[in-house]
Parts: C-alpha cells; sequence; structure tokens
C-alpha cells in the first residue's frame, strides 16, 4: 500500500474519530443544559468555530504520529514529493466532495422549507461535511487503486 | 464523447481506444533501469510510473516527452495511439 492511500486511510479515521466524539461531547453538554442549541444561532456559530479549531489542531496531531509510525514501519522518512498524477487526483476526489457537499447543502434548505426545527440545518451541515470529507479519501484511494 | 483509453504491452485495457507504453521494455534496455531511476529522472514518484506502465494513468505531453527524452527515443516509440476500430 502507497503512502497516500494510507494516508487517505488515516484522513477517514480521524475525521470520523474527531468528528463522533466533538459531538458526543457537545450533545452531552447540550443534555445537560450548559449550553443552548436548539434555535441559538450564535450557540452553533461558537460551537462551529471550536469544531474547526480543534479539529485542525487534532488533524496536525494524528498526521505526525502517523508519519512517525510510517517512518518506523517503512524505513522512510521522506513524505513522497506530489506530482502531476497525485494532483489530479486530488483535484477530481475534491470535485467529488464539493458536489456531495452541495447536495447536503440542498437537503438543508429543503429542511428549512418544509417546516423542520432551524438546528436542523446545522446538523445537516456538519453530516454533508463529514461524508463530503469521506468521499474525498474514498475517491482518492479509488483513483489510486483503479486509475485516473 | 468517447473516453480515453488506455492499454499497455500486458493487454491491460481501460476503455475504447488504446494507448499503448513500451516503457518496461525501454527501462530493461537502459540497464535494467529501475522504476525509481526513471521516476527521479522524469521527476515523478515511483507509483505514477507504475501507473502509466500498467496503463492505469495516462500522462501528460510533458511528462510523456521527459519520458522519451530520458530514454533519448521519440516519443512515438514510448507510447503509440490505436483507435479499436482500427
Amino acid at each position: 500500500m502507497s503512502y497516500r492511500e494510507k494516508e487517505n486511510i488515516v484522513n477517514i479515521f480521524s475525521t470520523l474519530l474527531i468528528t463522533s466524539v466533538f459531538a458526543w461531547k457537545v450533545y452531552q453538554k447540550h443534555l445537560a443544559g450548559s449550553i443552548e442549541l436548539n434555535d441559538n444561532f450564535q450557540t452553533w456559530g461558537i460551537v462551529f468555530l471550536i469544531f474547526a479549531g480543534v479539529s485542525i489542531v487534532a488533524r496536525i496531531v494524528i498526521y505526525i504520529i502517523f508519519h512517525i509510525i510510517n517512518a518506523i514501519a517503512t524505513r522512510e522518512e521522506d513524505i513522497p514529493k506530489e506530482d502531476e498524477r497525485d494532483k489530479l487526483i486530488k483535484l477530481k476526489a475534491t470535485r467529488n466532495s464539493h458536489y456531495t457537499f452541495s447536495v447536503g447543502f440542498f437537503l438543508a434548505i429543503i429542511a428549512l422549507a418544509i417546516g423542520w426545527p432551524t438546528y436542523w440545518l446545522f446538523i445537516l451541515f456538519v453530516i454533508s461535511g463529514v461524508i463530503s470529507e469521506l468521499i474525498d479519501n474514498g475517491s482518492q484511494m479509488y483513483y489510486y487503486r483503479k486509475g485516473v | 464523447m468517447a473516453r480515453k483509453c488506455i492499454t499497455t504491452e500486458r493487454g491491460f485495457k481501460m476503455s475504447k481506444d488504446f494507448i499503448r507504453n513500451n516503457i518496461r521494455r525501454l527501462r530493461f534496455n537502459a540497464d535494467e533501469m529501475t522504476q525509481q531511476e526513471l521516476a527521479d529522472r522524469v521527476g515523478a514518484s515511483r507509483q505514477t510510473i507504475v501507473a502509466i506502465e500498467k496503463g492505469k494513468y495516462s500522462p501528460s505531453l510533458e511528462l510523456a516527452f521527459k519520458i522519451a527524452l530520458t530514454f533519448e527515443v521519440p516519443i512515438g516509440d514510448v507510447f503509440s495511439y490505436e483507435p479499436e476500430n482500427k
């Protein structure tokens, strides 16, 4: 398995791990009454910003750990440089990811239009964000395996 | 629109039209040049050279020319194109 494929697998697991842990923590705080998420846009904004920060830091830590473990296991310290095939694969994966998020965004708007509570807008944003991230990494793995 | 199609000496086929490559043979003739050596010379990764040899990736014109220049042969000796109905 190539470095890029392993990197994508790590990304998939880190996306699922970070999002599920963060969502669980926020939900527990909501149940305990320490934060009010129902229709409070300001709280949602704060939660999203904290999530962005936590997600970036956690990904950096996970990536460093992955690189160290990979270097020990394969005895290859250098990260393979990105060439035209890598860029093309990333571009196609990003396209697939954006299509997925667009569908999620559209569904969130439909949910608002049919009268679902406003907080569903944000929940659907998070879900479509996670799915689009998985599609991104999954597409990359597919293109690396099957060809582009 | 007809999809681009790739096949190699190994007979790997991706679609309707055929782009064949002789990289494996050219590497053999160049003192068994390794895929990594070729990759380093043309500025690509070894995985990309593997993918081109297997017909899983069709390189850009620039990379195709670089490969041809590395072996000091015309580009037509490295890659050839054959439509399916020919």
